[in-house]
């Protein structure tokens, strides 16, 4: 069980459900800065929360959350390996295993554990990157076959053969608006090479560097254009996935992202848009330094938004009115405490973004283990009690 | 007399090469290791952290001024240990239990060790028990903790309660940072220093430890 493996229930893969066209309105009304009839609401759920969801609601082991709550969208990722390949087992046991993956990068998932490990990567030199052949960002496998590939494989689970991704689109697009995914540079050479690798090369060889990040760049560019084709109008937005920022600042310097980095997003975004679909861009960090650039490449709306970050979605309205949505920034923090008291302040205080639209109710990142079932089914009651138009939070009222 | 501006500046720069070479040619001219490390070396990567600081560095920056901190460092070490100088501050440093992240950890023991620490790094998923034995066999005096998920943040707690009942908390300083880490949550679990970046690590910890 991990955070994108949630399949479709429905049987019929032909037409939508009045419910999924009602959702989908919502979320693009509130995408257009226009209020709908209540606040859009979903989250990405590690797979131990929806674990202890389920034993804490005494749900059936195959409960699932967005279908629980009828939550407002989805995302879906197909295989966005550099190459598609299964996944070679370097060691197995009940507690742990270690994989290499399409990457190339040596993952080490301990099952008890959160989140998982790089431990090597194959390309460890610049050499090597510099040379790396990838596979055809267009390859129909990455669509329409099953099979393993990192970013659905290993992550808050651990997930072998993940099934064809059109077919992922087709069983949720009867009763959720569905978005389908594409990584942006950063998140693919924090896979590739790792972190540090990345940072060092970067203050290393700037230049050079930078050709291998437009290479990158072209390359998930020509995956995106080829996923939104492969999907024949059945996605009803985008999300890029990106991950440029740390607690205090951009881990590179806002110039180097400038040139190198962001091309790429508005690339993407523009084919997108070209297409008809809303981009949502997640970015985790604090990206006060370059967020005026995601209102000038157009992108619609921006997650998850941390607050432990010091990213404030009143704050950024204030700053920058409705010239981007926003996605996110509920203090999971707060959710974790199980207070109610002070989660029911967390969450109407926010809720004041979504006054005029342009707002999207979700985690600042993602539902954690810590967070109880209860927690979460108290929230989303909060949100449907006072996200309903026009929004009246009492106390809580703020002037935008 | 040898124009240690240039090792300075290579630090500073991130040049490990000239580093290495400069300190190498210092030596060899008698210069006190002592004197490269605290008149020239320390000096530099304060630079290094306050220009992280203010967002005039980025991270490609400190790790290239960390990497050439430590070629020099390495050529200084075995000199420094080989006179009988033993260093203050010892340092254990590590992710705790649960929580595999390290490259905020890795920044942190590369400023420290900038700083003057000796840094006793003791990787991911590091158990309470490994905390304890890192300070009553290796002498550390100070155990820095990281973590960069919310749900591993309560093994910080539990690592200061094995502290306590191993009876080693009062030999030692405790730092905590991390994403999700606050002042607040530092003050709650009795941590003795908190820094929300790792330049700032090296002040927390002279804080803590008095120097």
């Amino acid at each position: 069980m991990s955070m994108f493996d949630t399949q479709g229930q429905a049987v019929s893969q032909s037409g939508r459900k009045p419910n999924a066209l009602k959702k989908l309105a919502r979320l693009n009304t509130a995408l257009c800065h226009q209020e709908p009839d209540r606040v859009p609401i979903s989250d990405f759920f590690w797979g131990s929360f929806t674990k202890r969801w389920q034993q804490e609601l005494g749900l059936p082991p195959d409960a699932n959350p967005y279908y629980h709550y009828d939550l407002d969208w989805i995302v879906t990722v197909p295989n966005m390996d550099p190459w598609i390949r299964p996944f070679q087992t370097l060691k197995e046991t009940a507690e742990e295993v270690v994989v290499k993956t399409g990457f190339g990068s040596i993952m080490h998932k301990h099952f008890e554990f959160p989140m998982p490990e790089m431990r090597g990567w194959e390309t460890d030199s610049f050499d090597k990157l510099e040379h790396a052949r990838f596979d055809d960002p267009a390859d129909r496998r990455r669509f329409f076959a099953g099979g393993d590939n990192q970013i659905a494989g290993v992550g808050d689970g651990f997930q072998r053969n993940t099934p064809p991704w059109i077919d992922t689109v087709k069983s949720l697009r009867p009763d959720f608006p569905v978005y389908g995914s594409i990584i942006e540079v950063s998140e693919c050479l924090t896979r590739l090479i790792g972190q540090e690798n990345a940072m060092l090369w970067m203050g290393e060889e700037p230049e050079r560097m930078g050709a291998v990040i437009n290479r990158i760049g072209e390359f998930y560019y020509q995956m995106a254009r080829a996923e939104m084709e492969a999907a024949q109008g059945l996605l009803d937005g985008f999300v890029i996935w990106g991950d440029v920022a740390y607690k205090k600042c951009t881990f590179m310097s806002p110039q180097y992202w400038r040139e190198y980095f962001k091309p790429w997003v508005a690339k993407i975004t523009s084919l997108a848009h070209a297409k008809g679909l809303p981009v949502i861009y997640h970015g985790c960090g604090n990206v006060k330094a370059i967020f005026q650039d995601y209102i000038d490449m157009k992108v619609d709306a921006y997650n998850p938004l941390e607050a432990k970050a010091g990213m404030d979605v009143l704050e950024l309205r204030r700053q920058y009115g409705h010239g981007i949505g926003f996605c996110g920034n509920s203090d999971i923090q707060v959710w974790e405490t199980g207070d109610h008291e002070a989660i029911r302040r967390e969450v109407l205080r926010k809720l004041n973004a979504a006054k005029g639209g342009g707002y999207i109710f979700q985690s600042d990142h993602s539902v954690s283990s810590a967070v109880s079932g209860r927690t979460y089914d108290y929230i989303v009651k909060l949100v449907r009690d006072f996200g309903t138009y026009p929004i009246t939070l009492g106390d809580f009222d703020e002037r935008i | 007399m040898q124009d240690l501006k240039a090792l300075h500046e290579a630090i500073i720069s991130g040049n490990a090469k000239t580093a290495k070479a400069v300190t190498e040619q210092a030596l060899a001219a008698g210069i006190p290791p002592l004197t490269l490390v605290q008149e020239h070396m320390m000096p530099a990567m304060s630079e290094v952290g306050r220009r992280f600081e203010c967002n005039e560095y980025f991270v490609p920056e400190l790790l290239l001024s960390a990497r050439a901190m430590k070629s020099a460092l390495e050529l200084i070490r075995p000199l420094l240990a080989a006179g009988g100088a033993k260093p203050t501050t010892r340092v254990a440093l590590g992710t705790v239990k649960g929580d595999l992240h390290d490259i905020g950890k890795n920044l942190v023991g590369a400023m420290l060790e900038g700083g003057g620490y000796e840094v006793i790094d003791l990787g991911v998923n590091v158990t309470p028990e490994q905390f304890v034995a890192a300070i009553r066999e290796k002498g550390a005096n100070v155990v820095a903790m990281s973590a960069l998920l919310t749900t591993t943040m309560p093994a910080m707690r539990t690592t200061m309660d094995a502290l306590q009942q191993a009876g080693v908390r009062q030999q030692v300083k405790v730092l905590v940072g991390g994403a999700p880490i606050t002042q607040k949550f530092a003050d709650e679990i009795g941590a003795d220093g908190y820094s929300e970046s790792a330049a700032g690590a090296v002040a927390a910890a002279k804080r803590a430890v008095g120097a």
